[in-house]
């Protein structure tokens, strides 16, 4: 009976023990034993892990650079974890919330657009990496979000620079030529649209009601965002390029050349299966079009349109992108070492990026090299790398701030209201209001 | 000490209730406490901090919340009803003693509950999708002329959701009715029938009193469920078209990991569907439940 008791008592006590050692409330110090252990394992094996979405692309320019470390730095291990990006964002705020670093990796990648709100809400989880790259060897857009006061927290990596893909095949048929089509503006876009759909029956372009993504594009390429350049306060009610923005999209879905998709797969089947002229939007859609060895020939890429009447509008833009970060965690030095080595500025390992899979880099050095300046005979032999790098330098510079998809999501709401014919100003100054709500 | 043979029983058995007191306490009550605490704090991931009553405040004033709670009623007062009026005419049909090939319809209607809550979900989401075979097919019917916008027109990703939760759970309340049925006396419906009443009567008059204990308890757990409702969400519509389709579920989680993580809010609006499912409940057994 007394052993039973005692088991337990014994059983509850260590139950209780196990569950109120209470994580630190700041993750500035992974503190504790197990914390201090750790540093010393890893510092003899050496295991960097890194976590990062989308296999065919940032997955397999990781295996290139974990390739081209690895000659110099054999003892160094490097583990690529696959996740996708919402499991990604997931994990990584339970974990930094949480407090405990076990179980999050040594490298992360983290989307332009959420950078800030990560950088802010876990100070002291990230390492600043400003002694172990340049921030200047880098296209100077890719700073805003990877830094925070004056550290230099990430290494930029993909561009995420816009362009328009055309066929030049349909616009031939509607009268146009390649060239008619480059520097335009939306209003001469949905001019030649509606010739394209007059002439062969296609849409120009598919649009997701629920993605903004083509509104993102507009407003950067005039230099403004969601938020003023603080990066807090929510610009809409006021915002001249939101409203030409949202003006030319509304004229773009009355136009009759819009096919409506509802996610990732619709889109992609969209220009897949030939049922569009055109698609506007980053340059990582490069081997998802290439998918379709018959289209070979029939595309080009133009500079991305620009706003009719914002002056400030130029033809280039951007649209995702991401860049590496390293957890301030046991085993930061030989992360921060490895992307310093790699991407962080080996040329000849971004020409081998943009050879292999396609990635345009933002480290501007690489750009000179052979590989970007290469002739792609998809593309009907155009230089696409070398223009999208082109396009790269001009793109202007915003701050993405915190708050990007919370504002969004208020901003679709009233895109749809004003698709049905509420006033422009009712529509951004409810936005306005409600922003200031959600991100004070 | 001298522990009577009574008391030294009674200790016993508070050892043995023990350990499953805390691991209650532990697993349930720590984390709803700290939850609450959580409620009234604000701030973006890590940097929290006390802020008095402000979210609570901030629930009122809402508007993307509004839209949430108002899908998510609209959801549970058109599909619950809907689901257990099914529910229960199906359980009947089934429990036809003289129907062949019982336990094949039986698992056919309670199949869908056992599929996994996201593949059925990117099932349905393929199945209406704009190509979609629902769109293909109403066409080959010529029963619509154009592709009818299941996921991306507001009102008929409404519907696709009620569609695709009726399905997943109609034949899980299914079970509980036929269960039920199964315990009414055979003689009651030989009596009705000497008595002259039609099949219809003996349903309005025998079947539907006798399970009314089930209908509250079905109703109950389908709004609790529905107040809840995330995956399908989630996964059908992403809550979109602009909001339309949003459920509060997920509004949370977009609160806590798709905006700027501010997880004092989403505490505050998980509490506040605490707080509705309690009212709710109270409501339904005042309405239907016996004394």
């Amino acid at each position: 009976m007394k052993k039973k008791i005692s088991a337990v008592l014994l059983a509850s006590l260590i139950l209780a023990t196990g569950c109120s050692s209470k994580a630190p409330d700041t993750t500035a110090s992974p503190t504790t034993a197990t914390g201090g252990d750790k540093t010393e394992t890893k510092a003899e094996t050496k295991e960097v892990t890194v976590w990062a979405w989308d296999k065919n692309f940032n997955i397999a320019a990781m295996k290139l650079a974990q390739e081209a470390y690895a000659k110099d730095h054999p003892d160094v291990k490097i583990n690529i974890v696959e996740y996708a990006q919402d499991d990604i964002i997931q994990k990584l705020n339970t974990g930094l919330n949480s407090g405990t670093t076990t179980g999050l990796p040594n490298v992360v990648l983290i989307e332009d657009y959420r950078a800030q709100s990560f950088l802010k809400a876990y100070p002291d989880s990230f390492q600043d990496l400003s002694s172990s790259i340049k921030a200047s060897d880098f296209a100077d857009y890719k700073i805003g979000p990877t830094s925070l006061n004056g550290k230099q927290y990430g290494v930029p990596f993909d561009s995420g620079v816009a362009g328009l893909y055309v066929r030049t095949d349909y616009l031939e048929q509607a009268g146009y030529k390649v060239d008619d089509m480059k520097n335009i503006d939306w209003q001469k876009f949905i001019e030649i649209g509606k010739a394209v759909k007059a002439k062969t029956g296609k849409d120009m372009l598919t649009q997701d009601p629920n993605d903004l993504g083509l509104i993102r594009m507009m407003i950067q390429s005039a230099g403004s965002w969601y938020l003023k350049s603080d990066g807090a306060t929510p610009d809409l009610k006021d915002n001249a390029a939101l409203k030409d923005a949202f003006q030319t999209y509304k004229e773009l879905m009355n136009a009759n050349i819009v096919k409506i998709t509802s996610d990732w797969n619709a889109f992609v089947a969209g220009f897949n299966s030939g049922d569009v002229a055109t698609v506007p939007t980053g340059n990582w859609i490069t081997p998802s079009v290439k998918a379709k060895a018959d289209q070979a020939g029939k595309w080009a890429v133009v500079p991305f349109p620009k706003l009719k009447n914002t002056s400030s509008s130029v033809n280039a833009s951007n649209l995702g992108g991401s860049s590496w970060y390293v957890l301030n965690n046991p085993g930061k030095e030989a992360a921060a070492d490895f992307l310093a080595k790699t991407l962080g500025s080996d040329v000849n390992l971004y020409q081998k990026l943009v050879t292999d899979i396609g990635v345009i880099g933002t480290l501007k050095a690489a750009a000179s090299g052979d590989a970007y300046s290469k002739a792609d005979d998809y593309f009907g032999g155009q230089k696409v790398i070398s223009d999208f790098a082109n396009w790269t330098t001009q793109i202007p510079k915003v701050n993405y701030g915190m708050h990007t998809y919370a504002i969004e999501d208020i901003l679709k709401v009233e895109m749809q209201n004003y698709l049905k014919g509420t006033e422009l100003d009712k529509v951004l100054n409810d936005a306005q209001s409600q922003a200031e709500a959600q991100v004070k | 000490m001298n522990f009577t043979m009574h008391s030294r029983a009674k200790l016993t058995g508070w050892l043995f209730v023990s350990l499953a007191v805390i691991l209650i306490c532990v697993f349930y009550f720590y984390p709803m406490i700290q939850a609450l605490l959580l409620s009234f704090k604000t701030g973006a991931g890590a940097n929290l901090h006390f802020n008095g009553i402000s979210n609570y405040k901030r629930l009122f004033s809402d508007k993307t919340l509004l839209t949430a709670v108002q899908n998510t009623f609209l959801y549970l007062i058109v599909q619950v009803p809907i689901m257990i009026i099914l529910a229960m005419i199906i359980s009947v049909l089934l429990n036809d003693s003289k129907l062949r090939f019982k336990s094949f319809f039986r698992t056919a209607i309670f199949l869908p509950c056992v599929t996994s809550l996201v593949a059925y979900s990117v099932v349905f989401k393929y199945l209406f999708g704009n190509d979609g075979l629902v769109n293909m097919l109403l066409t080959k019917l010529h029963l619509i002329a154009q592709p009818i916008q299941w996921i991306s027109d507001p009102f008929w990703a409404k519907i696709t959701i009620i569609i695709a939760i009726t399905w997943r759970w109609t034949g899980y309340n299914m079970i509980f009715f036929l269960s039920s049925l199964q315990n009414i006396d055979y003689s009651i419906y030989e009596a009705a029938r000497i008595d002259g009443a039609s099949a219809v009567k003996q349903f309005i008059s025998i079947t539907v009193p006798m399970l009314k204990p089930i209908v509250l308890f079905t109703s109950i757990t389908s709004t609790i469920g529905t107040l809840q409702l995330f995956d399908e969400v989630m996964n059908i519509t992403k809550g979109g078209p602009g909001n339309a389709t949003l459920s509060i579920s997920q509004y949370i989680y977009n609160l806590s990991f798709k905006y700027t993580p501010d997880f004092g809010y989403a505490a505050t609006v998980s509490y506040s569907v605490v707080a509705m499912i309690v009212v709710l409940s109270v409501l339904q057994i005042k309405l239907a439940g016996d004394k």
